[in-house]
């Protein structure tokens, strides 16, 4: 199966050198991510030929027109696998009695009609038969009062299913019969009409998003597995499919609003301040207390006391103010300080952390630089090293590890933490998980950093055999963070996401070779359109060429390669136990 | 444009038949966009012998858009607001379909009379009494025929005889009345609304 695909493949090499050394740990078959890259770009050139694709799924299986398989589809949100579960549950009829499709049975039906006129029941006119219009239904009005009726709902917003115009009746109105039909009164509206029907794929469908860049990129991107997953747009604007904000994992979609909400909350500065500080009973400022005894003074002069904030004079000794004894001194008082105190460490402990590494790898463009410039430096030098890719990869791995490490902090405050789980564990099993967690976190921690000062060492002023030591230490580093990530990703998916009673939280699952960029949707579609083609309006293609002209996967060796004829291979079975990443000669070897 | 041609046949339809069915659409405005239906309450209902009056306005989308009907007869049922007369019914909602007329809407409102569907209520105080209290429900909605719906012309004690049956002191009674100028539906609201 992996024949004649893998050669010509665009791929990231990122461990192949790992392989030399350490093939065993990359042929475990663990190693191999459970679903395949399949994330696609829809453009609006391809937007028609993605939908198509569906369309001709269903059309195939129930031999149907494709006006009717857009209804279907429409109705069934575009999941053609619930459709197949429908037919097969409930049989064809209530198939497409649900979803309002109509399929004449004889198409005779139309003929004997023969009368040269027809009474519309809307308009109550006698009309010649040419004037009239039979729907699937086997509903019978006249052309303008079908057209009339088609303008309301489309203006009402209702285009992706308006219903036959005889009552009671439910069965959605032939498309082609609308366009057809308002284009003769209203061609805008009938453009408008369309737009809404194609763009139903995108926004009926689950596994069909729009691309959330700011500005908007124009894109939509079509998984095909998972929605819980972390994809890149063609725009290069990187997100997480699920919740559509940046790419978070291994945090939850939920505990990744809570988290930026919490950042940005002035919460904890409003708590601090709590904390800390007591208005001044004169002036109202707050003051903070500033050694350790119970009277404090404010800038205006005023002295007062600590505990009650009381108003007092100045005389006092550590344990008592002249003149001033206050019995409202209260134990749970100083109990909720303290842990308003301890919840803001431990924010800050977490936040700290994060914020860390998300500040190391916003300086990603600026390591890349060095690195480059090293590179260049080692290939100028007549040596007998010429592969550098571990240089690179160990780059690229120092940068993933780092954004999964940032990110496991958020997920480690609130897994740990009162706010969303107190209930779910107890506080020995608690205990004993975040000791766990912490240990595998603490070790990726320190080889992530280990990695990182090999990368930034100036090797390229060093002789070959210190490179060649560096290099192995590079390699070594990039598989365990690799191994330590992925062991992360599967503690919290199966020890302690996976153990929760009552929370539902998924995260995309771990990808070694980064983000997944989708790729454009590659389509053979003829230039025969038909009634839908024509909004396919010839200075909206990018320079005039159709889908099959334009080399899929265009070249563009995207450094995380998924390029677009994967999906041959993946089709097989979903437990696969190849790499798709990896080359097809690696395959082979294993 | 409300399509007049048809509505003119409506008219006509409707009207031809009008024996039968008891019901009457005719025009209140010179451009037939504001009629006036009129309906007999249902057989073995409370609204038996009451005459119902509806106001209807045409949207400008007629017959593509539902025409909007509400009672200008006072009625106690829940699914018709015992305020201000509006109909909760689907077909003049979301259910409208173009080939239905203005006498099958009314028809579909008879039906309601006789039929009211106390779960998706109008008015809930009048369907909470339908639903725990159906007897007095009875009386009251017979009540309300009998008061509004009945095209007798009460003589001013009578009117007055009336209103204090229903509960209200006669001094307020009659200076409400006066108020008004006579007439016992804009009293009883006056009263009803303290
Ligand atoms: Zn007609
Ligand atoms: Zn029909
Ligand atoms: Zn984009
Ligand atoms: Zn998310
Ligand atoms: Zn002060
Ligand atoms: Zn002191
Ligand atoms: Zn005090």
């Amino acid at each position: 199966m992996e024949d004649g695909v893998g050669s010509e493949e665009d791929y990231y090499d990122s461990d192949r050198e790992s392989l030399d050394g350490l093939e065993n740990e990359e042929s475990d078959p663990q190693w191999v991510p459970a679903k395949g890259p399949s994330c696609k770009v829809i453009t609006k050139e391809s937007l028609l030929a993605a939908q198509r694709e569906d369309l001709r799924r269903v059309m195939d299986l129930l031999s149907l027109r494709e006006h009717h398989a857009r209804t279907l589809l429409i109705h069934y949100r575009w999941d053609v696998e619930k459709v197949f579960a429908v037919l097969v549950e409930k049989g064809k009829a209530r198939l497409f009695a649900e979803a309002g499709v109509s399929v004449v049975e004889n198409h005779d039906a139309d003929s004997p009609v023969l009368s040269s006129t027809e009474t519309c029941d809307i308009c109550m006119e006698d009309l010649p038969s040419s004037e009239v219009t039979k729907m699937d239904c086997g509903h019978c009005f006249c052309n303008s009062c079908w057209t009339e009726h088609f303008i309301v709902k489309i203006n009402e917003g209702q285009s992706k299913r308006i219903r036959c115009m005889a009552y009671k009746c439910f069965a959605i109105c032939d498309e082609g019969i609308i366009r057809t039909l308002v284009s003769k009164r209203h061609p805008d509206l009938a453009e408008k009409f369309d737009r809404f029907l194609l763009e139903s794929y995108i926004e009926d469908n689950k596994m069909v998003k729009w691309c959330p860049s700011t500005p908007h990129c124009g894109s939509a991107i079509r998984v095909e597995n998972d929605e819980f997953c972390e994809v890149e747009c063609s725009c290069g604007f990187q997100f997480c499919f699920s919740c559509l904000s940046e790419a978070h994992s291994p945090c939850s979609c939920l505990m990744w609003e809570l988290w930026i909400k919490k950042c940005r909350d002035e919460s904890e500065t409003v708590n601090w301040i709590t904390v800390h500080t007591k208005p001044c009973p004169k002036c109202h400022k707050p003051v903070e207390k500033n050694g350790g005894c119970n009277l404090v003074s404010c800038i205006c002069g005023q002295a007062f006391c600590w505990l009650c904030g009381g108003a007092t004079g100045r005389d006092h000794t550590w344990s008592h103010i002249t003149g001033h004894s206050c019995g409202r001194y209260k134990e749970d008082r100083e109990k909720k300080a303290e842990r308003a105190k301890r919840d803001l460490y431990r924010y800050m402990h977490y936040h700290n952390r994060y914020k860390a590494h998300t500040d190391s790898f916003e300086q990603e463009s600026r390591l890349r630089e060095t690195i480059r410039e090293k590179v260049s430096n080692l290939e100028e030098r007549d040596s007998r090293l010429r592969d550098f890719s571990w240089v690179t990869n160990g780059l690229y791995r120092l940068f993933r590890s780092r954004r999964a490490l940032s990110y496991s902090y958020p997920f480690a405050f609130y897994m740990f933490g009162d706010d969303l789980f107190k209930d779910e564990m107890t506080n020995e099993e608690r205990e004993l998980k975040q000791h766990l967690f912490e240990d595998q976190q603490q070790q990726l921690e320190a080889n992530v950093e280990k990695l990182s000062k090999f990368i930034e060492e100036p090797f390229d002023q060093y002789d070959e055999d210190k490179i060649m030591e560096i290099r192995m230490q590079v390699i070594n580093l990039c598989v365990i963070t690799d191994t330590l990530c992925k062991k992360m990703y599967e503690c919290i998916e199966n020890d302690l996401l996976g153990s929760l009673q009552f929370g539902i939280h998924n995260i995309a699952p771990y990808q070694s070779k980064g983000i997944e960029r989708a790729t454009e949707l590659t389509v053979f579609w003829s230039a025969t359109a038909n009634d839908t083609g024509k909004f396919h309006k010839p200075d909206e293609q990018t320079g005039g060429t159709t889908e099959s002209d334009r080399p899929s996967g265009s070249g563009s060796s995207d450094d995380n390669g998924c390029s677009s004829r994967k999906r041959a291979r993946e089709g097989s079975f979903g437990g696969s136990l190849f790499d798709l990443n990896l080359p097809a000669d690696v395959i082979d070897r294993n | 444009m409300v399509d007049f041609a048809r509505v003119q046949k409506e008219l006509q339809e409707c009207n031809r038949d009008i024996e039968v069915s008891g019901i009457s659409v005719n025009p209140k405005s010179d451009n037939l966009t504001q009629l006036i239906g009129t309906i007999p309450g249902p057989l073995g209902t409370p609204y038996e012998g009451g005459t119902f009056t509806i106001d209807i306005v045409l949207p400008d989308g007629y017959p593509f858009e539902p025409p909007r009907m509400q009672f200008a007869t006072k009625v106690w049922h829940p699914n018709i607001s015992s305020q201000s007369g509006a109909i909760c019914l689907d077909i003049l909602k979301d259910q409208w379909s173009p080939a239905l007329t203005l006498k099958t809407a009314l028809l579909s409102i008879q039906a309601l009379l006789s039929a009211p569907e106390p779960d998706d209520p109008q008015d809930a105080v009048v369907a909470q009494q339908y639903l725990r209290d159906y007897q007095t429900f009875v009386g009251t909605a017979r009540y309300w025929t009998e008061t509004f719906a009945k095209t007798s012309s009460l003589g001013a004690e009578e009117k007055v005889q009336k209103l204090v049956e229903m509960g209200f002191p006669e001094s307020l009674v009659r200076s409400t009345l006066e108020v008004v100028g006579g007439d016992e539906n804009m009293a009883l609201e006056k009263l009803c609304s303290g």
